[in-house]
């Protein structure tokens, strides 16, 4: 690889770049699903190219091409400098970079067991065995279930120096159970939803979440559903399970902390943000039991890596600091539009995509509480699992969350199973309403791996720590 | 060799390593550029090219995928060889044989324009800079992204189907804002020589201008007039929920064949071969695609195929398939509704009280059997008083049934708009006057 980005960025050098960075990926992905008791799918693919980013003229181009022949990989370097000059003609301020080191170094995602060194059988196995143990209840109409294994080898230089190689290896598994009636379509889903979780593992990840031991469980709570209460309505206490806490962190504090959102440069698509630049410091986003931190050192999540897409070393820093907004998520351009050094979040979907600021792991901090104590110190209020639908408008501030099922909570204890559950809200009001989160036992990491942004369109794979907390005053509804 | 010949060249070539059972190779060559701006400013621009390979193998019961991104002969050997393993491991089922080539195949225009294919970084910058200018003329800043791309695909079976076409689309979308409040427009073409730069330019400037300094209104239900741009989000939700066949097998649907659902003003259409939405002649089994009316003057009429679902409800695919296989099922991807025949400024007039929606955001499935849909509105929502906009409003979340919205259509427009939808595929709308829609935040 090394000798692809050497040609890369003397060819994007000698046509008059003054900066430019490139990326050679190599990526393998497995994909296998059952479905209703049959192999639907197994995928296998196989993706290399490279993508090269220069600065000429003041301006930003960008070009990637899977053809690694030399002479096709300097022609993407001219090419990504031409169209950077053709931007320069109608620019007015040049791109200036944040000063970042020229780092050299190899990161690999720390494995027990290489997934990849784990049977296409074994693997079978495993997803049918999962399907056999939902199939005993005839009103689960579709059974679904997952693996997803992703190995991703990447190669970055820059005109500064940088030469950084990295292994990162992903695991992710999943199951649904959709039940239906003459009326009514109820799906639960393990670990969670939109088809799988994934982390920044080995295999060892799939053992531990024990699909096969847990879908019997998960259909019947999709049948269960079908008959169960419709939320009730009103203004009252909820309990979000961490896989919903980790989806209200995603949406209501890691997109609005994106600096390339704050400066406008996602305006026209993703949005921009509520967290402007003034607020930096002094604006109350949360309770004082809120702390939310940018890490991407913290393993297992989709986050963790050795060095972002623009070779900035793996760090934590803290976005929302015991309820006081106090930090972004940073590139090297964008950090110094506000005299600061990028924090590590520039991120590509693969070769062919220019890295774009990208949540790493967003997680919001464990407190002192548990799930047991919120549910019995609660005198009326829901507690809900498993995201189900998810809105927010595009300053991230007025959001409506719907979940797979809800528990009714009445003098401290779960009294029964509602159906259709969604709870909306303002973001600051929302957290600020925050009075417990529960401790380390039961704080988890989860993976996102639809995060829509960018255009082109760019699909990331990001993590979020979280563990059960509790909300005052939020106004909750059945989906009708 | 045309772009076209060579794929099905190469797809030839690899078929032809098949020792026994069933193959279909999908080669596609990608080109895409794009060119983004920000603050009257382009600040990323970028291009790419690639060739993805994918095969499909059926032997002894059993189906295997292997996909490849990448060229040559060994690109080629290793989807071979993923597809086969995959295969091998696979459960021994009830497959779904490979279409056969159909002898009522005939060749159907494509959308493609060689000034698009010729589309250069210096070009996309030059229309750009139309809107940027527009908009600094009116001290507002303008945002948004120019793209363009072709694409040749062939795709070539064991079982005969020999097809390949080669594509263009260009595509403009901007917001601009000023200091409190923004505007929205979009233009799509499969010819960039025929986007209509400067009518986009003077339809954003003229939507922020008018929407600033908009006031809070109160949550409620209110009569409405959706452009096209919101009609496009409702149409793709209904696309997604309810005109799969597997959807409706799976007693995921709303759709009750034969009963009428929606206002009889409502007919909603899937063409391939319609001019405006990127005609394109087949599906990715390479199956021609069908015509098919899937709301009849307000009556559930018919979903669309693919090989699987049509042959477990004994009928011919329409050619409305994804990459096989799949647990998504077939997806309608050039859907249009009929036009009316009120003027859309007509339909604004008619109204007492209602909202003007410019458009809706990040619109997502709350209830997918009933159709409720949560999202908020964006860059241009604007009170109706007596016949006239009034006045801006603040942006408010709406959660509503589709098919109940549709039931209450009170007029729709004679004019239509081509708008992308949130999975990119295109969507041909008119405005519609809704009696009520619910507000919620």
């Amino acid at each position: 690889m090394r000798h692809l980005s050497e040609r890369a960025l003397d060819a994007a050098s000698a046509a008059g770049a003054a900066y430019a960075d490139c990326r050679v990926i190599n990526r393998t992905v497995q994909r296998l699903t059952v479905k209703n008791g049959v192999v639907a799918s197994v995928e296998l693919f196989e993706d290399e190219g490279i993508g090269v980013r220069v600065i000429a003229g003041g301006a930003w181009g960008f070009a990637g091409i899977d053809d690694l022949a030399a002479v096709s990989v300097e022609e993407a370097a001219r090419h990504a400098v031409r169209i950077a000059k053709a931007s320069s003609r109608v620019n007015r301020t040049p791109v200036r970079l944040a000063p970042a080191p020229a780092l050299v170094g190899e990161y690999r995602t720390p494995v027990v067991r290489d997934p990849f060194a784990v049977s296409l059988d074994d693997k079978v196995g495993l997803l049918m065995r999962t399907d056999e143990a939902m199939a005993h209840l005839a009103q689960v109409r579709v059974r679904e279930c997952s693996l997803e294994f992703v190995r991703e080898v990447r190669h970055f230089a820059s005109s500064e120096g940088a030469v950084l190689d990295q292994t990162i290896i992903e695991s992710g598994g999943g199951l649904d159970a959709t039940a239906t009636s003459d009326d009514e379509v109820q799906t639960r889903s393990f670990p969670n939803s939109f088809g799988r979780h994934q982390v920044c593992a080995g295999w060892e990840a799939i053992e531990a979440f024990d699909l096969p031991g847990n879908a019997g469980r998960i259909a019947e709570e999709a049948v269960a559903l079908l008959t169960a209460a419709e939320c009730p309505a009103g203004t009252m206490t909820v309990i979000l399970d961490a896989t919903q806490a980790a989806m209200q962190v995603h949406e209501s504090c890691g997109h609005p902390t994106e600096l390339d959102r704050v400066l406008g440069h996602e305006a026209a698509y993703a949005g921009t943000s509520f967290l402007t630049p003034d607020l930096l410091g002094s604006f109350r986003y949360g309770s004082e039991h809120v702390t939310m931190t940018a890490d991407s050192t913290r393993a297992p999540g989709l986050g963790t890596f050795g060095w972002d897409d623009e070779g900035v070393a793996a760090q934590k820093s803290v976005l929302v600091d015991q309820g006081i907004f106090s930090g972004y998520l940073s590139s090297r351009e964008t950090a110094a539009t506000i005299g600061q050094v990028s924090n590590g979040a520039m991120r590509a979907d693969g070769w062919s995509r220019l890295p774009i600021i990208r949540m790493t792991n967003v997680n919001l901090e464990p407190g002192t509480s548990s799930l047991e104590e919120m549910i019995a110190t609660t005198e009326h209020g829901v507690y809900l699992e498993t995201n189900r639908s998810w809105s927010i408008d595009d300053r991230r501030l007025n959001f409506q969350f719907g979940t797979q099922n809800g528990w009714e909570i009445t003098d401290g204890k779960r009294t029964r199973l509602v159906r259709n559950p969604i709870y909306s809200g303002q973001t600051p009001v929302f957290w600020g309403s925050c009075d417990a989160v529960a401790g380390p036992a039961e704080w988890q990491m989860f993976g996102v791996v639809n995060c829509g942004k960018g255009q082109p369109s760019q699909s990331m794979h990001v993590g979020h720590g979280a563990a059960p907390c509790r909300f005052r005053n939020v106004r909750v509804e059945p989906a009708r | 060799m045309s772009a076209d010949e060579e794929l099905i060249s190469a797809a030839d070539q690899a078929l032809a390593s098949l020792a026994h059972g069933q193959a279909e190779v999908v080669i596609a060559d990608v080109r895409s550029e794009l060119t983004r701006f920000a603050s009257n400013e382009i600040h990323q621009s970028v291009a790419e090219r690639y060739r993805h390979i994918r095969v499909r193998l059926i032997d002894g019961g059993r189906t295997g995928v292997g996909e490849v991104r990448g060229h040559g002969d060994a690109a080629v050997a290793l989807a071979f060889a993923a597809a086969e393993e995959s295969r091998r491991v696979a459960t021994k089922a009830d497959v779904s044989p490979l279409p056969s080539a159909s002898d009522g195949d005939v060749d159907r225009p494509v959308a493609f324009s060689e000034a698009t294919d010729a589309a250069t970084p210096q070009q996309r910058a030059e229309l750009v800079s139309m809107i940027t200018d527009a908009a600094g003329a009116k001290s507002i800043n303008a945002y948004g992204a120019l793209s363009t791309a072709t694409t040749t695909t062939a795709i070539v079976t064991s079982e005969g189907v020999r097809k390949s076409a080669t594509s263009t689309q260009a595509s403009l979308v901007s917001v601009a804002r000023g200091d409190d409040g923004g505007g929205y427009a979009s233009r799509h073409s499969a010819d960039i020589a025929a986007l209509d730069v400067a009518g986009l330019a003077a339809e954003v400037v003229d939507t922020c201008v008018r929407n600033q300094g908009a006031t809070a209104i109160g949550p409620d239900d209110y009569e409405v007039i959706l452009s096209p741009y919101a009609v496009t989000d409702l149409l793709e939700h209904l696309a997604w929920s309810g005109f799969s066949a597997l959807a409706v097998q799976e007693h995921r649907s709303f759709m009750r064949i034969g009963e009428q659902l929606m206002s009889d003003s409502i007919t909603i259409r899937d063409d391939a071969q319609t001019p405006e939405i990127f005609p394109f002649p087949f599906d990715d089994e390479g199956v021609s695609t069908r015509p098919v009316t899937l709301i009849d003057r307000g009556v559930c009429a018919a979903v669309v195929y693919d090989t699987p679902t049509a042959r477990l409800d004994g009928v011919a695919s329409t050619g409305h398939s994804l990459p096989q296989p799949n647990t998504w099922g077939p997806l309608p991807r050039h859907i249009a509704m009929d036009a009316g025949d009120t003027p859309w400024q007509e339909m604004v007039a008619s109204v007492s009280r209602g909202l003007y929606i410019t458009r809706f955001w990040y619109v997502r499935d709350v209830h997918p059997l009933r159709t409720v849909i949560t999202g908020m509105t964006r860059e241009g929502t604007f009170l109706i008083e007596n016949g006239s906009i009034t006045r801006p409003v603040k942006d408010l979340r709406f959660t509503q049934s589709i098919v109940e919205a549709l039931a209450g259509v009170m007029q729709v427009s004679r004019e239509r708009r081509l708008e992308l939808g949130e999975g990119e595929s295109g969507v041909l709308s008119p405005w519609l006057h809704l009696r009520r829609f619910s507000f919620t935040s």
